[in-house]
């Protein structure tokens, strides 16, 4: 086959109308590009790789009706961490449960099940877009993220992954989002707009006294920052925030922290920091085949001491 | 016709069959011509309707339309009628091949069988066919496809593609997630245990909290809680599961493609690209060089631009 030229017709079914952010978000067709946040393409509701049939212009839900039943084009299976599903059907993916239905954050696809009466509306959660999800497929022990949890969600950027986080805590829960870039930080505000219990603040990291009066005692520390001096940032905001025996997880970039040495040694060196900081890491888990030189560490902040039998 | 005074005497229009002397001012009657002839005794005027175009054109439409002679039914199995201008071509091609064909004969009598150029050790005949001998060692640096491509397509197209493909892999890749794809890279999981008793009757599916047959179901192990409480829900029939899974199938092979295909046409911009760079007069170092799927790399002397 000739490289390039797509035996399939181009992309079809681009016609569904509804660019821009009409109600329906960058549904139908390929969406263009969404404000500055993404820089990312809407995974077409209609169109894209339905093969036949071109696009059909209404702007009907995925796994709406046609095919075999209503709400059966796709299987859901619950995962391991609570809020977090598989969805299996023409797509592979995996979910969480979308807490603002009918809306997709940065052109994510999402995807209907009846169950009875109910509806249920999932997002699809990008593991090549965000490390906390390809640490889920990658099959971390645990994320401390689970509904009703309190987290704190340091380097949130445009808040693609703090809306996931956001539907895993669930109306119960808090999510503290810090991001230091006004520029991103506009998307996160927007995000926060529709999702009330993200609280976003737009402020370094580094400083947490800036932020003290807006935050209160969180469960979990979620960090992505890419800094070298990550660690003492988490350490800043663990020691300031994180309740004691409260869990931390980080996202560790090696290239960020030392592009010279191996991957493998920073991540030694990183988790041997956290010792000193009175956190215990308790699992690592590197990023492959999402992320490449990636790593997360998982552990516990000033466990309670063990009871001598 | 301008003097309206020859209205006033009889006319008669007719078509002229025999031509003796007839003259009418400067304008020659000839045979066929339909005129308008005054009878003015002793005197017969003559007009010439013939050269007005207006009758010539009305003429028309009475005429017969000329019909080109074709073969005749007995002479079918001939074939079509030649005509001059059919056998002008076939004339003139078997001329040139004559003509080619005298001179490669001529061209055989002149040979010199003692005549010799270095490229002959080099080349020999295959089948009928001159080719050229591979020196030794040399690679194949493009396939017959990139050569194609290179040939007919210009940079900004080829980047054109990629980016649209790359964009399309994009999409498809937010929503296929590689949960269960083979030859997918393994990734490292440490745990972090207290002592060296911990790790030496360490088992995973305890510590996972999981059932030991999903240990190997790296993107989801559910806990025995989840098990227990929670149930699949969707398409959960078992024809409805396969149909899924083969569309699921079909997916994966669309994403592979389409990354395969992104992969050759970065290559192919890559070799555009470099062609276009060695044209200036700057000077440079080749690094490495071209192969099938990579571009060949040069090294350009640094030069201030001003």
């Amino acid at each position: 086959m000739r490289p390039g030229f797509s035996p399939r017709g181009g992309d079809r079914g681009g016609r569904g109308g509804f660019r821009g952010r009409g109600s329906f978000g960058d549904r139908g067709g390929r969406g263009g590009f969404r404000g500055r946040g993404g820089g990312f393409r809407s995974p077409s509701g209609e169109g894209g790789f339905r093969g036949r049939g071109g696009g059909r212009g209404t702007p009907r839900g995925r796994g709406g009706r046609g095919g075999f039943g209503a709400g059966r084009k796709v299987t859901v299976e619950p995962h391991r961490h609570e809020g977090v599903f598989i969805c299996r059907g023409k797509e592979d993916a995996l979910v969480t449960k979308n807490m603002v239905v009918g809306e997709s954050v940065y052109g994510e696809k999402r995807m209907n099940v009846e169950e009875g009466e109910t509806k249920i509306e999932y997002r699809a959660w990008n593991p090549f877009r965000s490390k906390l999800a390809a640490a889920i497929l990658g099959g971390v022990d645990q994320i401390h993220i689970k509904p009703g949890a309190k987290v704190m969600y340091l380097g949130a950027a445009s808040g693609t992954t703090v809306s996931h986080v956001s539907d895993i805590v669930g109306p119960e829960g808090l999510v503290y989002a810090v991001e230091f870039s006004h520029r991103s930080g506009r998307d996160l505000l927007n995000v926060a707009k529709k999702r009330t219990n993200i609280i976003p603040i737009i402020e370094d990291a580094r400083h947490p006294h800036k932020y003290r009066m807006l935050v209160g005692m969180v469960d979990v520390i979620f960090a992505d920052v890419a800094q070298p001096d990550q660690t003492r940032i988490v350490a800043l905001n663990a020691h300031n925030f994180l309740k004691n025996g409260g869990h931390f997880v980080i996202s560790i970039k090696a290239n960020c922290i030392d592009s010279t040495a191996a991957p493998e040694a920073v991540f030694a060196a990183e988790v041997k920091k956290m010792g000193s900081e009175n956190m215990k890491p308790q699992e690592q888990l590197t990023l492959e085949p999402y992320e490449r030189d990636h790593a997360i560490v998982v552990g516990i902040y000033r466990p309670a001491p063990k009871s001598k039998k | 016709m301008e003097n309206r005074g020859f209205l006033l005497y009889p006319r008669v229009t007719l078509k002229i069959n025999k031509l003796r002397f007839f003259e009418c001012g400067k304008q020659l009657v000839s045979r066929g011509d339909y005129c308008v002839v005054y009878v003015f005794p002793p005197v017969v005027f003559i007009t010439n309707l013939s050269n007005m175009s207006s009758f010539r054109k009305a003429l028309k439409s009475q005429q017969k339309n000329h019909k080109e002679r074709s073969q005749p039914g007995f002479r079918k199995h001939l074939g079509h009628l030649e005509k001059k201008k059919d056998y002008k071509l076939r004339a003139d091609d078997y001329a040139k091949k004559q003509n080619t064909l005298t001179a490669l004969r001529k061209k055989a009598l002149d040979k010199n069988p003692d005549e010799f150029y270095f490229k002959m050790v080099r080349s020999q005949l295959k089948d009928g066919e001159h080719v050229a001998n591979k020196a030794k060692g040399a690679e194949e640096t493009t396939t017959q496809e990139e050569r194609k491509l290179m040939r007919t397509k210009d940079l900004r197209y080829v980047e054109l593609k990629r980016v649209a493909e790359a964009k399309k892999i994009d999409r498809l890749k937010s929503e296929l997630h590689l949960l269960e794809a083979d030859g997918k890279q393994k990734n490292k999981h440490t745990f972090f245990v207290d002592s060296k008793a911990e790790v030496a009757d360490f088992d995973l599916a305890a510590h996972l909290d999981t059932a030991p047959e999903l240990v190997d179901r790296v993107y989801n192990r559910p806990t025995f809680r989840t098990l227990e409480s929670r149930s699949i829900q969707g398409a959960v029939e078992f024809p409805a599961i396969k149909k899924l899974a083969k569309q699921r199938k079909l997916q994966y092979r669309i994403l592979s493609q389409r990354i395969e295909r992104e992969k050759k046409l970065f290559v192919i911009s890559q070799k555009i690209q470099t062609r276009k760079d060695l044209q200036d007069k700057n000077k440079k170092v080749r690094v490495s060089k071209e192969t099938v799927n990579a571009a060949a790399v040069y090294k350009f002397e640094a030069k201030r631009k001003r």
